[in-house]
Parts: C-alpha cells; sequence; structure tokens
C-alpha cells in the first residue's frame, strides 16, 4: 500500500463520521415539527401467518430527543383506552408509563425492560423512542439502493451514555428527500429487526413514509403500521402528555 | 465355609426368627431413609418451586409477608448496581376446580418481567399469550401451565374459577406456559396474572410482596446485597431465592427432630431385637461351637463367623429397610407437604420421591454397623465357649460371670452423669447429653429392674393359675438375659409413645387454655377460608361496616403476618391493644397484664410469646427490632405470654403503630364480640349480608376452636404412626423372645407334659410368660416415658419451639395402651404356644 493510499484512507476515516453525523442531523432537521398526530393501523403477522390488529391514536409535542407522546389505543374493544405516555429526554433514555383502564392504574415502563416487544408487535418499546442524533456515533459505510431509491448507508452506534439493546444500527436514508428508507438493528453481530419505510408523502412540507414495517428476523413474524390522518403543527398543550392526562380520554 | 457349613442350615431351621431379626433391623432403616427423603422430598420440592419462580433472580427484597409500598421498585431499581428489578406478589388461592386446591398465582409486570424469568413468549412457533397488550388490558387474564391446562382440560380462552376478596371470579386462560422451567413449579399448579390485577383482586392496595433483582454483570451477590440494603434501609431483606427453603426448613425443623428421634429409638429398639436373636442364637449353638473348637477353631474364627452373619443380616435387613422407607418417605412427604401447604401455604405437592444414592448406602452401612454392634456382645461370648463345658450334654456354662455388677454400677454412672447434666447443665449439648446417659442407665438397669418386677410378679400370676403362673415367672426370672432384650425394647417403645404422646397432651392442654382465653370472640370475620391462611385482606372499613350492625357490640381488627426477625419469620400481630385489654387475660409469664396493655397501647411496647421469647433469651424490658418498610421499630418487650399464635413466636403491638410503620390499613380477622342475647346465626347472616360480594367467611367461636384443634392434630398425627411402631416392636420382640424361651426350654416343656401336664397347661405357661414380658416391659416403659416426657418437654422448650409446657403425663394414653399392649403380647404367644405343645416329646425328652 502505498502512502497517497494511506493517506486517501486516513482522510476518509476522519471526514467520513462528520459527513454520515450530517447527513443524520439533515434528515432529522427535515423531518422536524412542533407537534404531531396520526391514527395508526397496526396489524401484526405472526410465524404462522394470523395476523392481528389494532388501531391507535399518536400524539406527539415537540421533536426529537425533546419531546412527549401518547400512544391510545382505540380498537380492538378489548384494548380500548389502553394509553402510553412516552417522556423523551436529548440526553438520556425516555421515560414510558403505561395506563390500563380496567384496573385504573398506571404503570412504569423500567429502562431495563425497553428491549421487550411492544405489546405483541415487533417494535420494541425502544424502537418507539425518537432518536436524537447527538446520542449515536455515526460512520458512512457507503451509498446503496434501497427498493431502487439511491441511499446513504450508515452505521449507527450508541454513546456510552445511552443504554440500548442494540449493539449497533444499519440506517439507509434516501438521497432525494433524506427520509429514512430501512434500518437493521444487530445485537452483536446477529441482526434481529428490520424495519422499512415506505409510502413516502409530503405532509405539511414534511416528507414522512407512511407505512412501516417492522420484521422480527428471531421470531420471523412482521408488524406494518399505518400512518393515517397524519398532520403536523397541531396546537397541543404540555398539561395533555402527564400522568393526571393519560387517565382521562382524549 | 463356616458360614456355609453352620450358619445356613441354623438360618434355615430358624426362618421366623430370622426374619423377625431382619424385620428389627429393617424397621430402624425404614424410618431414617423414610425421615430423610420425605424432609428431602419437600424441600426438593419446594426448591424447585423457588427456583423456577425465581427465574434469573439472584436477589429478593421483601419485608415479611405484609409487602411495601410500590415506592420502594423505584428505589430498588435506582440502584447502579441492579440491571433488572420486577415486583411480584405471590399467593396460593383456591381453585375451585374439582382436586386441584391451590394455585399458585405469581403476579408479575409483564411489561418488565421478562428480563427475570423466561415465559416462552417469544416462541416463534408457540407463543404462549395470545396477545399481550389483551393480557394487561383485561384484568381477568391468566396464564397456566400446560400440565394444569391438560389436567384441566383447558385451553385459551378457558374460564377459570379463583378465589378473591370479591369472592368467586372467572378467570380466562389467556396463555398456557410450555412444559419446563418456570412451568415446573408448584408441581405445575401455576398460574401468571398482572400483578396489578393482583391487587385488586387480593385487596393488596399499592403494595408489593417483594421485588425480584437481577445484577449488572460483574456485580457480585454480596456487593448487590450490601448496595441495596444501603440504599433500603435495615427494614428490608435482600436474600437470595435460595433463603426462602432455609426458611421452611426452620419451619419444618421440629417435625424432623421428632423424626430423627423416632429413627433413634428405632434403631436402638432394632440393636435390642438383634442382640435377643444372636444372644440367643449363641445359647442354642453351644454345643456345635464347642464341637468346632474341638476340632481347631480359633475363638477369632468364632466371633468372626456371628459377626459375619450379623453383617449378613444388616445387609439384607437394611436393604428391606431402604425399601420399605422409600415407601413409607412418599406417605410422610406428602403428609408434611399437606401439613406445610395448609399451615403455610407454599410446600409443593410431594409426589415423587427423590432418593439419594449416598443416603441409601448410608442407611445400609449404618444397618449393618448397627446390626454388628448389636451382635458384639453375643459373638464375644460365643468365643468364650468352652469346648469342654459345651459338649457335656445338659451342662451350661454361665458365660456372664460378674457382668451384671458391672453392668449396675456403669448404669448408676450414667444416672450420676444424667442428673448433673439436668441439674448444671447451661448448653443444648449438655442437656442432650444428659438425655443419652439417662437412656444408657435405664437400658443396663432393665436386666435388673425386669428382674425385680418378673420376682414381684410371681405371687401374682401364681395367684392366677398355681402351676402355670409360677411357671411362666420362674421362666422369666431364671433367665433375666433372654428377656431383658425384649423388654428394653419393649420400654424404650413405650417410653418413647409416652414422650411424644405426652408432649401432644400437654400441648393439646395448653392450647386448649389459651384458646379458651385468647381466641373468645363470639366470630371471626376473616377472608380467609382458613385462619393460618394470610392471602386475603380486607380495607378496615368492612370491620366498620360491620361494628355498626345491629347485635355487635365490638369489633377488632387484626393483621398478622410473617416478617422475619434475626433470619427467622416470626408472626407480628397487629391488634387494637386497648380493646384487647378488655376482652383477653392472657396466662402471663412475664411482666403484669394490665401495664403491658398500657404500655402496647401507648406503642411503647410490644407483648411476646413464650416461644419467641425463649428461642431468642428475652425478657421484659429487653428490646425487639422490627423490620419495618419504615425502618426498624425498636419496642421494649411490655410483657410475656402463652401464645400459639405460631410455631417460630409471635409480637403483638398496637394497630396504629402497624399502620405507621407498615403504611398498610389492611386487615385479615375482624374479632366481632356480640351483644348480650344478640343471636349467632342472626349477625352472622346480617354480615354476610352487609359484605355480600366480598370474600368473606365468618367463623363461630366453636368453628375456630375446633379448627386449630383438628390442625394440632395433624401436626401430632406422627405419634399415632409411633404408636403402631411401638405396637410393632412389642409383637416383634414378644414373637422372637418367646419363640427362644420354647426351643431353650424344649426339655422343660417336655418334662411337663411327660409327667402329666396338659397340653393347655403348657399353652397357658406361655401364654403368662408373655403377658408378663408385657407387663414389665408396661410399668418399665411408663417410669421411663415419664422421665423422657419430662426431656421432651424440656427438649420442646430448649429447641424445638420454645413453648414452655405443663408436665401433663398422658395416663389417658397409657391406660389405652395397656390392653392393647397385653393383648398383642397374647396374640404373639398363640403360635409359639402352638409350637411348644406340638412339639416331638422323645426330641424334646432325648438328652435325659
Amino acid at each position: 500500500m502505498n502512502k497517497s493510499a494511506v493517506g486517501l484512507l486516513a482522510a476518509v476515516m476522519l471526514v467520513a463520521p462528520e459527513e454520515a453525523r450530517q447527513i443524520v442531523e439533515e434528515a432529522q432537521r427535515r423531518s422536524r415539527a412542533a407537534s404531531e398526530r396520526y391514527e395508526g393501523i397496526l396489524e401484526v403477522t405472526d410465524a404462522r401467518g394470523r395476523v392481528n390488529a389494532k388501531r391507535w391514536v399518536y400524539h406527539r409535542l415537540g421533536s426529537h430527543g425533546d419531546s412527549k407522546a401518547v400512544i391510545r389505543f382505540v380498537a380492538p374493544p378489548e384494548v380500548k383506552g389502553v394509553a402510553l405516555l412516552i417522556i423523551n429526554h436529548p440526553d438520556r433514555a425516555s421515560d414510558q408509563w403505561m395506563w390500563t383502564p380496567a384496573t385504573q392504574r398506571e404503570r412504569r415502563i423500567a429502562l431495563q425492560d425497553r428491549s421487550t416487544r411492544f405489546f405483541g408487535t415487533d417494535f420494541s418499546f425502544e424502537d418507539l423512542e425518537e432518536r436524537d442524533v447527538n446520542q449515536y456515533d455515526y460512520r458512512m459505510l457507503g451509498e446503496e439502493a434501497v427498493e431502487g431509491a439511491p441511499c446513504w448507508k450508515i452505521e449507527s452506534r450508541p454513546k456510552q451514555t445511552r443504554a440500548s439493546q442494540y449493539t449497533r444500527s444499519v440506517l439507509w436514508i434516501r438521497k432525494e428527500n433524506y427520509t429514512f428508507a430501512r434500518i437493521e438493528n444487530y445485537v452483536r453481530e446477529e441482526l434481529v429487526r428490520r424495519a422499512a419505510y415506505r409510502e413516502v408523502h409530503n405532509v405539511q412540507g414534511i416528507w414522512t413514509p407512511r407505512l412501516i414495517e417492522m420484521h422480527d428476523l428471531r421470531r420471523n413474524s412482521r408488524t406494518l403500521l399505518k400512518l393515517e390522518k397524519l398532520q403536523y403543527n397541531l396546537a397541543m398543550k404540555d398539561s395533555d402528555f402527564t400522568l393526571q392526562a393519560l387517565r382521562r380520554e382524549f | 465355609m463356616l458360614l456355609r457349613l453352620l450358619s445356613w442350615p441354623y438360618l434355615r431351621k430358624h426362618r421366623l426368627r430370622w426374619a423377625l431379626t431382619l424385620a428389627g433391623i429393617a424397621l430402624g432403616v425404614a424410618v431414617l431413609v423414610a425421615m430423610r427423603v420425605a424432609n428431602r422430598t419437600v424441600l426438593a420440592g419446594f426448591q424447585k418451586t423457588v427456583d423456577g419462580i425465581a427465574g434469573k433472580t439472584q436477589l429478593q427484597v421483601h419485608a415479611g409477608d405484609f409487602g411495601f409500598p410500590e415506592e420502594v421498585l423505584e428505589r430498588v431499581q435506582a440502584v447502579p448496581e441492579v440491571q433488572a428489578a420486577a415486583p411480584v406478589i405471590e399467593a396460593a388461592l383456591d381453585t375451585g376446580l374439582p382436586g386441584q386446591g391451590r394455585l399458585l398465582v405469581l403476579a408479575v409486570d409483564m411489561t418488565g418481567d421478562r428480563s427475570l424469568r423466561d415465559y416462552d413468549l417469544e416462541s416463534g412457533e408457540d407463543a404462549v399469550v395470545d396477545d399481550p397488550l389483551v393480557f394487561l388490558a383485561q384484568p381477568d387474564s391468566l396464564i397456566i401451565t400446560r400440565e394444569f391446562a391438560a389436567r384441566n382440560h383447558l385451553g385459551p380462552g378457558s374460564r377459570v374459577p379463583l378465589g378473591t376478596t370479591q369472592g368467586i371470579k372467572w378467570f380466562t386462560v389467556r396463555g398456557i406456559m410450555r412444559s419446563g422451567g418456570l412451568s415446573q413449579a408448584f408441581g405445575g399448579n401455576l398460574a401468571i396474572m398482572d400483578i396489578y390485577a393482583a391487587q385488586f383482586v387480593l385487596g393488596r392496595g399499592r403494595r408489593f410482596d417483594r421485588v425480584d433483582v437481577r445484577l449488572k454483570p460483574g456485580v457480585s451477590l454480596a456487593e448487590g446485597q450490601a448496595a441495596l440494603k444501603r440504599r433500603l434501609g435495615p427494614g428490608f431483606e435482600v436474600e437470595p431465592p435460595a433463603a426462602r427453603g432455609r426458611h421452611l426448613e426452620a419451619v419444618l425443623r421440629s417435625f424432623s427432630i421428632t423424626l430423627n428421634l423416632t429413627s433413634l429409638f428405632a434403631m436402638l429398639v432394632g440393636i435390642f431385637i438383634i442382640y435377643n436373636s444372636f444372644a440367643i442364637a449363641v445359647t442354642q449353638r453351644r454345643a456345635e461351637i464347642g464341637v468346632l473348637r474341638a476340632l481347631g477353631a480359633t475363638r477369632g474364627q468364632i466371633r468372626a463367623m456371628f459377626l459375619t452373619e450379623s453383617a449378613a443380616a444388616g445387609a439384607l435387613g437394611s436393604l428391606i429397610g431402604a425399601a420399605a422407607g422409600l415407601g413409607m418417605a412418599r406417605l410422610i412427604a406428602r403428609y408434611i407437604g399437606r401439613l406445610s401447604a395448609e399451615a403455610y401455604g407454599v410446600a409443593d405437592s410431594a409426589e415423587q420421591v427423590s432418593p439419594e444414592p449416598s443416603l441409601l448406602a448410608l442407611a445400609v452401612a449404618l444397618g449393618i454397623t448397627i446390626s454388628m454392634i448389636a451382635a458384639w456382645i453375643p459373638a464375644a461370648n460365643a468365643a468364650r465357649v468352652d469346648p469342654v463345658q459345651a459338649l457335656q450334654k445338659g451342662k451350661y456354662q454361665v458365660l456372664s460371670v460378674g457382668e451384671n455388677r458391672l453392668r449396675r454400677r456403669l448404669a448408676w454412672a450414667a444416672a450420676v452423669f444424667a442428673a448433673g447434666c439436668l441439674i448444671w447443665g447451661r448448653s443444648l449439648w449438655v442437656f442432650y447429653t444428659g438425655y443419652v446417659l439417662f437412656v444408657l442407665a435405664v437400658l443396663l438397669l432393665a436386666p435388673t429392674l425386669a428382674l425385680w418386677l418378673a420376682r414381684m410378679l410371681r405371687p401374682v400370676l401364681a395367684w392366677i393359675r398355681p402351676v402355670e403362673g409360677a411357671l411362666a415367672a420362674d421362666s422369666l426370672i431364671q433367665a433375666p438375659r433372654r428377656t431383658s432384650a425384649t423388654v428394653s425394647a419393649l420400654m424404650l417403645s413405650l417410653s418413647m409413645v409416652i414422650g411424644f404422646g405426652g408432649v401432644a397432651r400437654s400441648i393439646y392442654v395448653s392450647l386448649t387454655e389459651w384458646v379458651d382465653t385468647a381466641l373468645n370472640p363470639d366470630l371471626f370475620v376473616t377472608p380467609n377460608a382458613e385462619l393460618a391462611n394470610r392471602t386475603y385482606v380486607v380495607s378496615e372499613e368492612v370491620g366498620r361496616a360491620i361494628e355498626k350492625l345491629p347485635g355487635v357490640r365490638e369489633v377488632q381488627l387484626v393483621r398478622s403476618a410473617r416478617i422475619p426477625y434475626r433470619g427467622t419469620p416470626v408472626l407480628l400481630v397487629a391488634v387494637e391493644a386497648r380493646k384487647l385489654a378488655r376482652t383477653v387475660r392472657p396466662r402471663m409469664l412475664e411482666g403484669d397484664a394490665r401495664q403491658m396493655y398500657a404500655r402496647v397501647a401507648a406503642g411503647q411496647g410490644a407483648i411476646v410469646s413464650d416461644s419467641f421469647a425463649e428461642l431468642r433469651g428475652l425478657h421484659v424490658g429487653d428490646v425487639v427490632e422490627l423490620p419495618a418498610p419504615g425502618g426498624i421499630l425498636r419496642l421494649p418487650i411490655a410483657g410475656i405470654t402463652r401464645d400459639y399464635s405460631d410455631q417460630q413466636g409471635s409480637v403483638l403491638i398496637d394497630r396504629t403503630l402497624y399502620r405507621h410503620w407498615w403504611q398498610d390499613d389492611s386487615v385479615n380477622v375482624i374479632r366481632v364480640y356480640l351483644r348480650e342475647g344478640a343471636s349467632l346465626e342472626e349477625v352472622k347472616r346480617r354480615i354476610l349480608e352487609r359484605c355480600a360480594g366480598q370474600r368473606l367467611f365468618v367463623l363461630t367461636n366453636a368453628e375456630v376452636r375446633r379448627y386449630i384443634l383438628r390442625l394440632t392434630d395433624q401436626w401430632f398425627g406422627m405419634t399415632y404412626n409411633q404408636i403402631a411402631v411401638a405396637i410393632l416392636v412389642a409383637v416383634l420382640g414378644i414373637v422372637n423372645t418367646l419363640t427362644v424361651s420354647i426351643t431353650d426350654r424344649r426339655r422343660e416343656l417336655g418334662v411337663l407334659q411327660a409327667v402329666g401336664g396338659l397340653r393347655n397347661q403348657v399353652r397357658h405357661t406361655i401364654w403368662m410368660e408373655a403377658v408378663a414380658i408385657g407387663v414389665i416391659g408396661l410399668v418399665l416403659g411408663a417410669a421411663v416415658g415419664a422421665a423422657s416426657l419430662y426431656y421432651s418437654l424440656e427438649m420442646t422448650r430448649l429447641d424445638v419451639a420454645g413453648l414452655r409446657l405443663d408436665y401433663v403425663f398422658p395416663a389417658p394414653m397409657v391406660l389405652w395402651l395397656a390392653p392393647l399392649i397385653l393383648g398383642a403380647a397374647l396374640v404373639a404367644a398363640l403360635w409359639p404356644g402352638e409350637a411348644a405343645v406340638r412339639g416331638s416329646l422323645v426330641e424334646a425328652l432325648e438328652y435325659e
């Protein structure tokens, strides 16, 4: 290996992380909104092909790393009223509480439990948290097309301050609109979950995938999340994102 | 060679005696094996349940059975050394399904508990929970084990009735756990419930029973334990799950001690039976031994021959005993399991005994050793046989010259030391040494005492039947060695029965007195079907509502549960002391009742039971430190009373203190006193009507009394088994002795018949001899039993339960035993009697 090649490699190693981080920052900047609301349809297809469907309403106030969100299930009747409050923090993992109307009780979902599945779906509780760019280190892996769309392929690793079930993730970000096309999550060297982001639409100036498919490779089951009636920047109150608010219907 | 030529033919000729000898060894070994295996089985079953439930849990945080407020969970989770912490409520609930008894419900928070326990949820092919969100959203959700589902033909969506504080509620099976791991706990009678649903249906409020903890990698148990204790304070126990097994072990200890003693006594009795058989064999084979010695056999060879015979008998008897012991173990394990489950709600259903090869090997080795020890003296006597005297027809060699004197001296020495141990002994070790010396003394004195009693009986027997009676008595007087082993065995067995029976009776008498004084309300209202079970609690509002009902004079609220006290679970009883002072006059062992209640009501003292004080050497004025979620509650002892609420002891405090320190206002017993003239049935009906829809049982005083006495009877059920063993020993010993006696006296009996004695006279002689042995054994057994009872009561006080019991000699039991033992003796004499009259007269008179 000659000197110029070594120099080029060193330059890529020094520059690439910064470039990767800038791309993720830009993706985050472009998706930023003061608030968000959508009605989600959740379809879990297990390894035997059985489909389980649920609907929820999602409200979010704030954005990446400094936001609050409430997910409230509306169907089927057995789960109607069950709600989840997520308080994201920029410097640490989020706080989460769940409300079950039948027992009139909220329960705190402890930090240790983020790796568990989100109520039988293929998302984990951690997957529902918003990623803040500052909680990860990035490395550019190259470029690769996903479903025909040219993408940057970037590796992210959680910083030591962030507790995560994943050792690393590989992100594909569309060059065209800086939206995520795919995320693959690894535990050590094993690929455990793959999220595909499809049906990208421009909603109030924000490019947003309306269909997210999460594939749990260990269970071989898939969860589809369709976002309907998506709206950004609605007027929302802080007081709607508290435990007290969780106990009452929206 | 000697064995094949001499021992085998002799053994074949005396099959019955050898069968009886083997039975003697087998009995001792069987009891030993049964007790050990049963105890091990129950503890192993319990440990399996604990391990299954614990999963990856390394430490458990608890504060006794009262639980603690939910906030503690966050304090545990905040400890840096903790990786995962999950709350748990554990309760054995009535299933309401036929034949299924209780279901151990493990209530957890499924959103996070998987960090600690594997529910097989992520099995791609066979997800056990249909829909985790529905499971959490619906409080009637239940996950059951595949075994329980199969036993009851249940599947997803099936409904299972469970007893809750709101009465019987139907739960829906929303998941089935696959076999193995967690589902093996409690014999498969395990169900998982959402913890917040459990709080609701069990009336637990916002409380958890415990928090299960997994530590971060690299953190040792000791480090984790220390960090948690630092964070939580001294009111919490932080222990590995295995510690729960140690608590059960402590609870079962008294049972183990009783069974250990039974085993020891059975072994001792076995020694006497073996000794007897070999002593007789040596007597009968004198001529044979003489021939062998004349032909050049050395003394060592003769001794070795008998010892080898005894070792072979020991090996065979031990193997039979080990096999029988395993069978008995299953019954005992089931018995202990049922008792523990009833009283503590914790034991596993002990269906499979778990024999330990090393224990079986040890039992066989012990059987052989004991057999050889028992045969040592007869073998030594055989070695001392003089060939010249042995070969002279009609000549007998006295082999025990000087033995009696030495034995008596040793007996007195042992008695003096035993008395010394009793008077000056301060430690348990000295106490038990004294007990052993006492047993040794009576055993050494037994032949002498038996001889004295036989002499005393002679005129009585002669008065009943002049010829047969005199012959029977003379037979006993002339051959005390022949009967002394049987008498000793009988004496030991009976003394054991009287000792244990006496303790049972003393407890029964004391318990009745306690029930009369302490449990005197007209009605007891409780959410638990049995008073000893404290799974369900109700709000104190229930008590207040009952107090307003017509016919009710007063209501006293009680909350009781076990808390750890210096590593042992003790019962903490929170009462309204001021009210209790008006209604209960306890038997005071230390302190003044009036002052005691005044101090307790003011929150300035605690009342402790005699067992609590005795086991820990505490007196009035000493301070007890009670761990509570709010810290350590330090209270001086205001009085020591007789109280049998709990085997490990109880501490009674005022309810106000309890509410403050445990932050709990629940109630598990409501004591109801009626107005004069109020109808019991009418008030009971009103209570049930007023509290309709709640799980409440209204028990009358008589029902509670019956329940407590039934529980006591069950604990002492083993005494009845010991009586059976004693009777078996009596029959074995007497049959053995008489069989030998007849063989030994063939000539004498032959002469009797030859000079015109009737067959009936011979029969009567044998029968009277048997009954006389029974009488001697009975008298000595009663006398030794009276002393043994004293030792048993002291043992109960010092070592087992700390209970100070009144000495009550079980006279009714002895009166009941007398005809039983004498009848058994008579029955045992039937066959030997017939053998004596049907033997060949010519053969019998051969030597004449």
